[in-house]
């Protein structure tokens, strides 16, 4: 179980610094205004569109691949033990 | 505890050489299914799985044994430290070269700033300053305040940092764990709750929390996070094993 909490972990944190470094050349536009939630650039060029799409997936993978680790894989086993304990 | 066995090739301070807790230390079955609830359950069961691991490790190493198991430095802590380093000069150099911090157009001297706020770290101080409601207007001296608002603060400042000199006299600190001494804990959870309900005074004016409730939340929720911590650090002391300390403590074993 302390493994599957560190490996979200471990997800969330490095998935959760790629997205905020992003976030941070392209979605902040200054240090008083929204900070890396900001505008998106309104013609980003090829190179800054990859970085955004990057960006946006690391988003989603910090904590979907959190949320797996923490709550879906250990409800399987829990679910999985379940059944078997019934069916035994 | 027999010397007699053993004893040719490695001599110990205390003990066999076999790095083996002392038996009185592992609790028996009845102890364990004595503890069956909730939180004293669980409290239980988290210091029992340090105490077999620190068993097992005491049983798998070939160190001699000492008072306290420790490792040499090099290269058990030298390694961890160097890791530890690299990691976090790694995260220094990855943010600078990434993340170049915003530097805004330098200060102007000549005028003055809206807002008037001292760094983060001092907003408790500067909260105190503010207590000017909780300065009694006295009918002694005709509905007048015996001293000015701004004394009262820096008088505010006194006391609080007084208690928190005095607070070392009054408990040794002897306990290891929070669960050992439930009190002085509780008083540690509500100091710290203070220092940031007092912090959330002093930008009382970005708070949007009506003035009235947030003077009150002020001192009242350091007491609620005082009991609430007291009631369940009182609640784990059931399952808290407080012969676990022994084996840090003593310097040499009983013969």
């Amino acid at each position: 179980m302390a493994d599957e909490f560190a490996k979200g972990f471990g997800i969330l944190m490095t998935a959760g610094l790629g997205w905020m470094i992003i976030a941070g050349w392209y979605q902040t536009h200054g240090f008083e205004e929204t900070q890396l939630f900001g505008e998106r650039p309104s013609d980003p060029g090829v190179y800054a569109e990859i970085a955004l799409t990057v960006g946006d997936a690391l988003f989603w993978f910090a904590i979907f691949g959190a949320l797996t680790f923490w709550i879906v894989i250990p409800a399987g086993r829990k679910l999985r033990a379940e059944i078997e304990s019934r069916s035994a | 505890m027999t010397d007699d066995t053993d004893t040719t090739d490695e001599r110990t301070d205390g003990g066999e050489t076999g790095i083996v807790p002392p038996d009185d230390e592992t609790p028996a079955w009845s102890e364990r299914k004595a503890r069956k609830q909730g939180l004293s359950r669980l409290t239980y069961e988290y210091f029992e799985r340090a105490r077999r691991e620190d068993q097992d490790l005491r049983q798998q190493s070939s160190y001699v044994e000492r008072d306290v198991l420790g490792f040499p430095a090099w290269p058990h802590e030298m390694v961890r430290n160097l890791a530890l380093t690299s990691f976090f000069v790694g995260m220094i150099i990855i943010l600078s070269a990434t993340l170049p911090p915003h530097i805004d157009a330098p200060a102007n001297p000549s005028s003055t700033p809206e807002v008037i706020l001292p760094d983060w770290y001092l907003y408790w101080s500067f909260g105190l300053l503010k207590l000017g409601f909780l300065n009694p207007e006295l009918s002694l001296l005709g509905g007048e305040k015996l001293m000015t608002d701004r004394t009262y603060g820096v008088l505010a400042n006194l006391v609080v940092v007084g208690i928190v000199a005095i607070v070392p006299f009054l408990n040794k600190g002897s306990a290891r764990r929070p669960v050992e001494q439930p009190f002085w804990a509780s008083v540690g959870v509500a100091g710290v709750v203070f220092s940031f309900t007092i912090a959330v005074l002093s930008i009382k004016n970005l708070v949007p929390i009506e003035e009235g409730l947030l003077n009150d939340l002020t001192f009242l929720l350091p007491i609620v996070a005082g009991f609430i911590s007291y009631a369940v650090l009182k609640s784990m002391r059931e399952g808290y094993m407080f012969n676990l300390n022994r084996r840090y403590y003593r310097l040499r074993p009983p013969k």
